[in-house]
């Protein structure tokens, strides 16, 4: 706690509400000016905007719900899996049982729900942490997935499910991003102006204090997951329409991109900070980054690395700026330099070297340099 | 229900009586009595280990005694949680506050008990009518006016956040008696000051406030009566003006004569 009540705020707290914004927005426009520069007449294009747009829209449902989530304190990881499993369901009730599209895809979101709501259990009843407890009902759900469908490939889906994932007939954006900003417009709803909402943020900044006013801590944490889960299975939904196909292996990496755009927006895996606009910021930024990714023709591989390196570093900068802001901490680099981490360099060294030998050894042994050749 | 009416002290808001809380085979309150008024200021004072936590804990409902009972008004009431002591009017601000860092103040005033409108057949937060109500009581009771009611708790002064926690037990139309747990422990001396200022004010609403403190200072400041307690038992009740900081002092080591030491 502070000593003094009369100091004013620092440009760090004026600046802390809209810093969730500020940061994706200069990453965008520094994706945009690069790409203007580099390769404007393929990345610009009306149709590859489009494209953007749709591959963000996949992720706008779960970033929404996963801000929840990880205001919380909590995270999912098992919302690729949820997805899968969700939409496998729905393709079995309609390719082998001719359920009509709008039942199935309803189905779908129960399904979702009640994943998210097993997963919820496991955490609060259970008392499995977050971590685990999700990544082990991904093993679960993946693992139903294929057992349901084997290795098939479920295609060729009804009108509705095509025009929620890829369709082009509501006004000018395409449906499945129309469908992307409702859940974004319905999360900003639920954080401000509903008690999950207000909970969800007061749970996050202090378990213990929520608990004491008097509020139901587990149910709503409950609340998010299966909110989560709802969110995770839409998804599952847009992607098979997109695709207009669905497979048990679909959607491996949902939960580390969901998490990266959650967290590049500036929500806080510390709990308590939410944005759902730095949300849907960090999910165009992803789409965006990716895209001029697949435009420059680097290999679609490098995609994992790129939203790994994007997690860390944003991270990295919201932890040093909320530390700045509490105690005028120094520069960005001290984190890195220490003046005590001389034993952090020499292991830091000492792997490096063996490294470098073993290498050597290995292109001596293998003959790839010839000894007095 | 007049039959429960104690006839000793017909005033008293908080009547305890007999209080003992064993943890395991630890005594950590042993046949404590404490007696507060409508409008005064009660310090308990005491050594670490003397009691005063588990005390206030048993009377804002966060521990059951082991034997005793709790009067309010005269009625005997028993508490199986922290809200069923909010719900008679006993409220405690503690130490370490209890606030969400991230919320507003006026969030934070309502946490647990927003006020809601309804919105096409939904309840939803009122947040503008908290706002403004949580202004209200921030300026008509405490007197503490914040520069900005949209800034985040977080980056208010110790003093500043100790208001918003104190304003959320005021809050309720009910209280009777508010609990502060080392108001000032955490404060420079500008805030501390206006801390005082503000329990005097309280008091002067009505409210009985039961002050535990460590700084003998503070508590000659502003309380009424002095409760003290020393390894579990209430060694003496005095009231302020009788007495001084040496006599205070002796009773909490021990070395007084004028204690009920067995």
């Amino acid at each position: 706690m502070s000593e003094t009540s009369i100091a004013p705020p620092s440009i760090g707290q004026k600046l802390q509400p809209y810093v969730s914004f500020i940061g994706p927005m200069a990453m965008i426009i520094t994706i945009l000016l690069f790409m203007a520069i580099v390769e404007p007449a393929r990345y610009f294009r009306a149709s590859n905007l489009n494209q953007i747009l749709l591959d963000a829209a996949l992720y706008m449902p779960m970033a929404m719900a996963m801000t929840f989530v990880i205001t919380q304190r909590g995270i999912d990881l098992s919302i690729g899996s949820v997805a899968a499993l969700s939409a496998i369901v729905m393709a079995f009730l309609i390719k082998q049982y001719d359920f009509p599209a709008h039942v199935a895809t309803l189905i779908a979101l129960s399904l979702g729900a009640l994943m998210g709501l097993i997963n919820g259990l496991v955490i609060t009843r259970l008392k499995v942490p977050d971590l685990i407890g999700t990544l082990a009902m991904d093993l679960v759900y993946r693992g139903i997935a294929l057992v349901l469908a084997k290795g098939l490939v479920l295609a060729r889906f009804p009108e509705l499910l095509t025009e929620i994932g890829r369709g082009q007939s509501l006004a000018y954006l395409p449906t499945p991003v129309v469908i992307g900003l409702a859940c974004m417009l319905l999360g900003y709803f639920l954080l401000n102006s509903t008690h999950f909402g207000r909970y969800t943020i007061s749970i996050g900044s202090n378990p213990e204090a929520s608990e004491m006013t008097g509020i139901d801590v587990d149910r709503h944490r409950v609340y998010a997951y299966v909110l989560m889960g709802t969110m995770a299975a839409l998804a599952g939904i847009l992607l098979t329409g997109k695709l207009n196909a669905i497979q048990a292996t679909s959607a491996p990496y949902f939960n580390l991109h969901v998490i990266a755009a959650v967290v590049v927006g500036g929500t806080s895996l510390f709990g308590g900070r939410a944005s759902i606009v730095g949300s849907l910021a960090g999910v165009l930024l992803l789409s965006m980054m990716i895209n001029a990714l697949v435009t420059l023709r680097i290999e679609f591989f490098w995609q994992s690395v790129a939203s790994g390196v994007v997690i860390i570093f944003s991270v990295a900068l919201y932890t040093w700026l909320q530390k700045k802001d509490r105690d005028g901490g120094p520069g960005f680099k001290s984190l890195l330099f220490k003046p005590k981490n001389s034993k952090t360099f020499q292991l830091f060294a000492a792997i490096a070297i063996v490294l470098v030998v073993l290498a050597l050894l290995g292109l001596v042994l293998s003959g790839g340099i010839k000894p007095n050749g | 229900m007049n039959s429960q009416i104690n006839t000793e002290t017909p005033n008293a808001v908080i009547n305890m009586q007999g209080i003992t809380k064993q943890f395991g085979g630890v005594v950590a309150l042993n046949n404590v009595d404490l007696t507060a008024y409508a409008g005064e200021v009660l310090a308990i004072v005491g050594d670490n280990g003397a009691g005063k936590s588990t005390l206030i804990k048993i009377l804002t409902g966060v521990y059951q005694p082991t034997n005793g009972h709790i009067e309010l008004d005269g009625q005997r009431f028993s508490m199986a949680n922290h809200s069923d002591a909010i719900a008679a009017g006993v409220d405690a601000v503690y130490q370490n506050l209890a606030i969400a860092d991230h919320l507003t103040p006026a969030q934070n005033l309502f946490l647990g008990g927003e006020l809601t409108k309804s919105f096409m057949g939904f309840t939803i937060l009122d947040n503008k009518k908290m706002k403004a109500a949580a202004t209200k009581i921030l300026e008509e009771r405490l007197g503490v006016r914040l520069k900005s009611m949209d800034v985040l708790t977080e980056s208010l002064s110790g003093g500043q956040r100790q208001a918003v926690a104190i304003a959320r037990a005021v809050r309720h139309e009910n209280l009777r008696v508010l609990v502060m747990d080392e108001p000032t422990a955490a404060l420079g001396p500008q805030e501390t000051a206006r801390t005082l200022q503000l329990i005097k004010a309280l008091r002067d609403q009505g409210l009985t406030v039961i002050v535990i403190s460590h700084s003998l200072d503070d508590v000659f400041e502003i309380s009424d009566r002095i409760h003290v307690q020393r390894r579990g038992q209430c060694v003496g009740v005095v009231k302020t003006s009788d007495t001084n900081n040496e006599e205070v002092l002796s009773m909490i080591v021990g070395a007084s004569t004028t204690s009920e030491e067995i």
